[in-house]
């Protein structure tokens, strides 16, 4: 029962990669927007947050097309990358892509809140004391906001494992580069004996999940705990 | 003073402590009137079975436009609306073993058909092959590719370049990917072709992909490249490369429509093989 194929095990390493860095890669996007939203005030404010918010109204194969048209080897952004070495058609990265997309609305929501709850008594006080703007956010704002940016991190990470239709309109099926979990289980659902796959594949997309709830949590304790020393 | 102080203690306590019950009731009130309300619309009720209700067809991709058209000729004549869902006949079969409420199934491959028909979910008076196919590559009409010969060995890698892919549809389940294995499996280039293809979740999704030039070739069904004006065929499979591509027809045994058999029956009449066969489609 839990032997894996070797399609499966590539089908799980490719998605723990794919959903790590596109967590890992977004998360200065997510922390930077999340702080514009929280803390800055222009012209325009609401469009941006709405534009933020798009890829999570939006049907996700919507957003695949989009990024098909967008980063394809025939699309404008693609095209321009293509000489840096840079590609994201029918490759893993085009994956993270989707799953980075698909996942930024949730990470800067929880970013946001996270930033908008700490006190900005606390961020004058500091600045009254000589800190740079920037000194005030990584001593500051970084470590009162951090259980929201880790909480951010993890929901960013649960949608990426979790990401399909964007995935599979983008960059396809391609067992070992863009076959993620969610993708092996689809495949499986339609072979007429796929059923102990789908479970050992479920199986595992539990594990994974869980422990990024568990390692979230200790990332927030162990932070907790410093201050309190 | 004090009265008042322990007055103000008090309240601010109770305030402090007091589970907001009030907020708590109007949101519940909120939420059981918009239960209520959904309930009351009628889209969450059953939908309605006997002649006014719409027939239910669920059909591989491939016949995207052949049946939307002969299903409107079957409409302007009968008045007897259909509806259709289009999706790789993989997908459709399992949803039909889930009990989906379909009423005909129009399945690109016999071996999705036959998988239905053990189960017992098929009226197996009406089964009947209905429309034949053939395997075609096809480049995109901007790339200029020269016309191939698809002899046994061919190499196909030149012609997808440095990192090309060629898109085909899911070869373990979807019917046009188990037909293009098989057919480059009978050619002996399966295993070099393997790692260079890119599996989509239907036939229409690889002939997309070819259609916006994002794949340099992809293996489809000829209706389909006559149906999309930006992709051209460079090569056709030879029948004996596959099993023969035929498109088998029936009644779900667990429709209650009484005009899901006469649709079926229609299907073979020579006015709706003239439409499938104006849109490429083999009719025997």
């Amino acid at each position: 029962m839990f032997e894996f194929t070797p399609a499966e095990l590539a089908a799980i390493a490719l998605s723990i990669r794919v959903a790590s860095v596109a967590t890992l890669a977004s998360l200065p996007f997510g922390i930077a927007m999340g702080w514009l939203l929280a803390r800055a005030r222009f012209p325009g404010k609401s469009l941006l947050d709405a534009l933020v918010h798009l890829p999570l109204v939006l049907p996700p194969v919507v957003v695949g097309y989009a990024l098909l048209v967008a980063f394809g080897s025939q699309g404008v952004v693609g095209r321009a990358l293509a000489p840096l070495g840079i590609e994201f058609a029918f490759r893993w990265t085009g994956a993270a892509l989707a799953s980075a997309i698909m996942g930024f609305p949730l990470m800067v929501r929880a970013i946001r809140s996270a930033i908008e709850a700490t006190d900005r008594r606390l961020e004058q006080a500091a600045a009254t004391l000589g800190a740079t703007p920037w000194r005030v956010f990584t001593s500051v704002t970084l470590p009162l906001a951090w259980p929201g940016i880790v909480a951010g991190a993890v929901l960013a990470f649960a949608k990426a494992l979790g990401e399909f239709g964007a995935t599979i309109t983008f960059v396809s099926n391609i067992p070992g580069e863009t076959q993620t979990l969610s993708s092996a289980i689809y495949g499986l659902l339609q072979v007429p004996d796929g059923e102990a796959g789908i479970w050992r594949l479920a199986a595992v997309a539990v594990a994974i999940s869980l422990l990024a709830l568990l390692l979230s949590e200790w990332l927030v304790r162990r932070q907790r705990g410093d201050e309190v020393t | 003073m004090i009265t008042a102080g322990t007055a103000q203690g008090h309240s601010k306590r109770g305030r402090d402590r007091a589970f907001p019950r009030r907020l708590f009731a109007r949101a519940w009130a909120l939420l059981a009137g918009a239960v209520l309300l959904c309930s009351s619309v009628s889209g969450f009720a059953a939908p309605p079975t006997g002649r006014g209700a719409p027939l239910t067809v669920f059909a591989a991709a491939s016949l995207k436009e052949a049946l939307d058209e002969a299903s409107a000729a079957y409409t302007a004549a009968n008045g007897q609306a259909v509806r259709v869902s289009y999706a790789a006949s993989s997908v459709l079969a399992r949803q039909i073993q889930q009990g989906a409420p379909a009423d005909v199934y129009l399945s690109a491959d016999r071996d999705w058909m036959d998988v239905l028909q053990q189960d017992g979910l098929l009226d197996d008076g009406t089964r009947r092959d209905l429309l034949g196919n053939r395997l075609v590559l096809v480049a995109p009409r901007a790339s200029g590719a020269a016309a191939i010969q698809l002899r046994p060995g061919v190499d196909l890698l030149p012609r997808l370049g440095g990192n090309g892919r060629l898109a085909l549809a899911m070869t373990a389940s979807v019917p046009a990917g188990r037909y293009a294995r098989e057919a480059f499996t009978a050619l002996g280039v399966w295993d070099a072709l393997q790692p260079r293809v890119a599996e989509t979740d239907n036939v229409r999704a690889a002939l997309m992909l070819v259609a916006r030039g994002e794949a340099p070739l992809g293996v489809v069904y000829a209706t389909d490249a006559r149906a999309e004006p930006r992709v051209y065929v460079v090569a056709t499979f030879a029948p004996g490369l596959h099993a023969p591509i035929v498109y088998p027809v029936a009644r779900v045994k667990a429709s209650r429509h009484p005009a899901a058999g006469a649709f079926v029956t229609w299907l073979a009449t020579p006015a709706a093989a003239a439409i499938f066969h104006r849109r490429g489609f083999r009719v025997p």
